[in-house]
């Protein structure tokens, strides 16, 4: 045999077998001991073990101006919540609930259904109760175990401009945002930043929720706090400053309104964005707490598309506006010298093709100066096709249109800046001729920028080549500390490649288009206060032409940069001069040019 | 060879009631389980009791892969496959996630392994193997020191990872071997004796009364008058320095030494644990509150509900009634082991289904008694009831060899 014998008696067996029953015995006998005969005593710990955890939500942070006016504040509101188990106990609390709360009962069924996280989890049925309401339910507690209200912080806005888009707005996480669940601790029902800068700074705004464990008995009594755990404090948002000064944005919609459109003022030197609007905008009150249903979906069917930024997230041909960068092009790469004329007879020809100049009958001799001031057409069709595509475009890319300006901003877009490799993927190799380049040339065609890279490259001109990063975020105040951390961003470019010289002669020329008689943006004129500017009349295959403007003001130690669109508006040197004007001059009668150091107001 | 057959039809009997049991508990196991789980919002298998269920289907395949192995590849390869397992659980130390602040993990791919789940299983194997060697005589004391030496080994491994509960697992299923085998019990109170002289130690009491048993143990064992006093004396000085050694040593030492004895304390305080967990199973009463109505359960008081205390969960929702029935079980299961053990006809086989057999026990056991409060919170899940991969398939695996020992054929 290969193996020992086994030899094991019965009385190992025995032995073993008595030895495992005596202590199970033993255990049975302290199980025995502890449902049986201390079965009172623990049912009744039981009974009384039930803490409650009340969430104490926590107010995010404010949002403040650049002077420290205050845009967005918190105020309370009263919820009702009610506990699953408890109430499933009381068959009259549905129609109680709905007497009070004046809800038919099948939505209060319905709420339930749809915010349910747990047989002993609160969950909401609902919000924004009046006194009367509380009153009522406070009275009548007794018969409504498990029901209870909370008081907890919503958006409120103190201000007359809207700055919707900028500011974006909450939304309420439900269950399929586990990612952000399990991340980031949140929990369906909480509100997080959903779009603009309570998107952006989630983070910083954020509160986080305290929590108090309260023992409450069967009845949902409480019977005291718990003594072995410790309520979490709640922990206040962090104050948020904004780069936007609130008397000029609130000013600039007022100028906007009934219109379809954008304006954007920004420091040209720091990229700190001033004003945006977009309109046609929606008001931020609508989005205070958790938004009904019947508002969003009427936000969301407006043709009108209130929610849609027009600054960041609209693309529109940038019409003689971007002439500038074929200017910057000739100069450097000396396609036509500056003084050589090029004679507009009010209509340019290729092959069979009439490409015309806006003015009818033409220009005349126009010289590049002549012809930025004039915004001639026909030059620039002579000029573009002396050029490569590539050429022009790479004058384009240096000002990173078709990129995204990274502004802290949710949902920009980047525009489309054609090249030779976009042509030949669109119309495939030579499906595209030089008539591609005459449109393109006057901002035409295949070429979309957003207002905001607009606001940028005009604030590139302003200063001669810097490329700042548009933003509005300023700086944030930590709860608690009150100590500042400024915002950063990342540190303008500088183009390098650009010349002094063509620096000088486009604002020279841009000066002109606003001072002198001919000049096309003379609407734009500011008395006492030095203008720049150019005009854009971008064709609309659906109606009257877009009306642009991009200009800067120089005045002290300041460089702004303003931005004007104004959706069929017709001719860029008309409505969106004018709106220009307005801007221009209110910032130069209300905002003090600051010198040194920014100071912010503290509240 | 007219004997050989009923053998085995009584073995197969047993082998039929084994699969019975096991299948009751393990149905046992998922109720508890579904009932922990009822309110986590997730798909079934993304929850503790869908995972539990595919965890067992896996280990039923492991299982029958055990049944398939051939005898002789255990017997013959114990020693390697012992120091591979060694090998294993070292492993951790340099690869390891350290999940909790601790090394027991393994991570492949999805899977995360406990090596020294499936070491019990070749601790058992290796030491039924040196205790069936030809010339080994088992009534010598000296034939006890390399199993021993077998299980320290593991046992010093896993303690640093620090996993006490498997550890002593390891120390534990030694003894009912050596029993089996044949061991004189005076050999094994010996070795155990000093560990009782430090524990004993710290109360005065409990000292005086165990070194009153020593005396009269040693006073009628006919060991030679020499050794006895120096055991004696040995016990004596371990016990009187014990408490003199550990009030030198440091407050953060002796938080470790405590902490391994108590590696689940809840930060909330000290047997915190244990007292929602008595209160779980007391309120109980009995028949029990209902399946998904243990408040205890639902409302988060009870800790770990999934691994170590789901025995707490079947006594608060199916009361004083529903432990019976799981002890019982757990009763039936392991005396039906000890049978089986007792037929087997070579010491090989026997030795290793007395090793499952104690490793079961003393899981039982010790995961009962601490939800009850009557030893202290080790971190030694259920077998069959606890949710948990490597335990269940390593679960698995012990009855896999069971049947694939007691089913050999070639005698």
């Amino acid at each position: 045999m290969f193996y020992l014998q086994n030899n094991a008696t019965s009385l190992h067996r025995n032995l073993l077998i008595l030895a495992v029953f005596s202590l199970f015995l033993i255990l049975g006998i302290r199980l025995y001991q502890l449902q049986i005969v201390d079965y009172n005593r623990f049912a009744g710990i039981a009974e009384s073990n039930r803490i409650r955890v009340v969430t104490q939500p926590a107010p995010r942070g404010i949002i403040y101006d650049r002077n420290g006016q205050i845009i967005v504040d918190n105020k309370s509101q009263y919820n009702v919540n009610l506990i699953p188990f408890e109430v499933a106990k009381n068959d009259s609390a549905f129609s109680l609930l709905s007497d009070i709360l004046n809800i038919p009962e099948s939505e209060i069924q319905r709420r339930v259904k749809k915010n349910w996280r747990g047989n002993f989890l609160p969950l909401r049925i609902a919000e924004d109760i009046d006194f009367e309401t509380l009153s009522e339910l406070e009275e009548r507690r007794l018969e409504l175990p498990g029901v209870m209200y909370s008081l907890e912080p919503i958006r409120s806005f103190p201000r007359q401009a809207h700055l919707s888009h900028v500011l974006g707005y909450l939304r309420e996480i439900d269950k399929d945002d586990l990612q952000m669940i399990k991340n980031y601790g949140y929990r369906p029902g909480d509100l997080v930043g959903w779009k603009g800068v309570e998107r952006e700074y989630e983070s910083i705004l954020r509160g986080k929720r305290g929590f108090d464990y309260v023992q409450v008995n069967v009845h949902g009594q409480e019977v005291g706090k718990v003594q072995d755990r410790h309520s979490v404090e709640t922990q206040f948002g962090n104050d948020l400053y904004l780069t936007i000064d609130i008397g000029l944005q609130a000013y600039a919609e007022q100028l906007l309104e009934n219109k379809k459109g954008v304006a954007i003022v920004m420091d040209a030197k720091t990229g700190e964005i001033l004003t945006t609007v977009s309109k046609p905008d929606y008001s931020p009150g609508l989005f205070s707490g958790i938004v009904e249903s019947n508002v969003w979906n009427e936000l969301l069917n407006d043709t009108e598309r209130p929610l849609f930024d027009r600054a960041i997230q609209g693309t529109y041909p940038p019409g003689s506006t971007y002439k500038i960068v074929a200017v910057l092009a000739s100069l450097e790469e000396n396609i036509l010298a500056p003084e050589a004329t090029v004679r507009c007879r009010g209509v340019y020809k290729l092959g069979r093709r009439d490409f015309k100049c806006w003015k009818e009958g033409g220009h005349g001799r126009m010289n590049l100066f002549d012809a930025i001031v004039n915004s001639c057409n026909v030059y620039f069709y002579t000029l573009v096709r002396k050029m490569d595509v590539n050429l022009w475009a790479r004058y384009g890319k240096k000002f990173r249109f078709g990129e995204l300006t990274k502004v802290d901003l949710y949902g920009e877009s980047q525009g489309v800046l054609p090249d030779e490799p976009f042509l030949d993927k669109k119309y495939g190799k030579g499906g595209w001729s030089e008539g591609n380049k005459l449109n393109l040339v006057i901002g035409q065609g295949d070429l979309l920028v957003t207002p905001l890279q607009m606001v940028r490259f005009t604030g590139a001109l302003a200063t001669h080549g810097k490329l700042v990063t548009p933003h509005v975020g300023l700086q944030y105040m930590e709860h608690g500390t009150s100590r500042f951390h400024p915002l950063s961003f990342s540190s303008a470019d500088s183009i390098q490649s650009i010349s002094a010289s063509s620096w000088e002669f486009v604002e020279k020329a841009m000066y002109d288009v606003i001072n002198s008689s001919t000049g096309t943006g003379r609407a734009a004129k500011v008395r006492g206060l030095d203008v720049y500017g150019k005009t854009g009349t971008a064709q609309n295959p659906h109606g009257e032409a877009h009306s642009w403007f991009i200009g800067y003001s120089k005045e002290g130690g300041r460089t702004l940069a303003v931005t004007v669109l104004i959706e069929q508006g017709g001719s860029g040197g008309g409505e969106a001069a004018v709106t220009a004007r307005k801007i221009f001059s209110y910032c130069h009668k209300n905002l003090p040019v600051e010198t040194g150091e920014k100071e912010v107001a503290v509240r | 060879m007219k004997k050989t057959i009923q053998i085995g039809s009584s073995i197969s009997t047993s082998n039929f009631l084994i699969v019975f049991t096991v299948f009751l508990l393990c149905m046992a196991g998922l109720m508890a389980l579904y009932s922990a789980s009822l309110h986590v919002e997730a798909s079934f298998f993304k929850k503790v009791i869908g995972k539990q269920l595919l965890w067992m289907i896996l280990g039923i395949i492991v299982m029958f892969a055990v049944f398939l192995l051939q005898k002789k590849i255990l017997f013959d390869g114990a020693y390697i496959f012992y120091w591979i397992g060694i090998a294993l659980i070292v492993l951790p130390y340099f690869f390891g996630s350290s999940a909790a602040g601790t090394n027991r993990w393994f991570v492949l791919g999805p899977f995360h392994f406990q090596p020294s789940e499936f070491m019990k299983i070749l601790v058992i194997i290796t030491v039924a193997r040196y205790l069936s060697g030809s010339d080994l005589i088992i009534s010598d004391f000296k034939s006890l020191i390399v199993p021993l030496l077998l299980a320290l080994l593991p046992m010093g491994i896993v303690l640093k990872q620090p996993d006490l509960g498997t550890s002593i697992i390891y120390f534990m299923l030694v003894f009912p071997m050596l029993i089996w085998a044949g061991a004189r019990m005076y050999h094994l109170f010996i070795i155990l004796a000093p560990i009782i002289s430090i524990i004993t130690a710290f109360n005065f009491y409990s000292f005086f009364i165990w070194v009153l048993l020593l005396i009269v143990i040693f006073y009628f064992s006919k060991e030679r008058i020499w050794v006895a006093v120096i055991l004696f004396v040995f016990n004596l000085s371990l016990g009187f320095l014990t408490p003199v050694l550990w009030n030198r040593l440091k407050p953060y030492q002796q938080n470790r030494i405590m902490t391994l004895f108590n590696v689940n304390v809840d930060p909330q305080g000290s047997g915190y644990q244990v007292i929602q967990s008595q209160v779980a199973i007391g309120s109980g009463g009995l028949f029990g509150k209902g399946i998904g109505n243990g408040t205890q359960t639902h409302l988060k008081f009870l800790p770990e509900q999934h691994n170590d205390f789901i025995f707490s969960v079947v006594g608060e929702e199916y009361g004083f009634v529903g432990v019976i029935v799981v002890l019982l079980l757990f009763f039936m299961l392991i005396s039906l082991l000890i049978s089986v053990a007792y037929r087997l006809r070579d010491r090989f086989s026997s030795l290793v289904v007395i090793g499952v057999t104690s490793v079961l026990f003393f899981h039982v056991f010790i995961n009962i008694a601490m939800t009850v409060g009557l030893l202290p919170v080790t971190g030694l899940p259920l077998p069959f009831l606890s949710y948990g991969g490597s335990f269940i398939i390593s679960c698995f695996i012990m009855i896999g060899l069971i049947f694939n020992i007691s089913l050999e054929r070639r005698r």
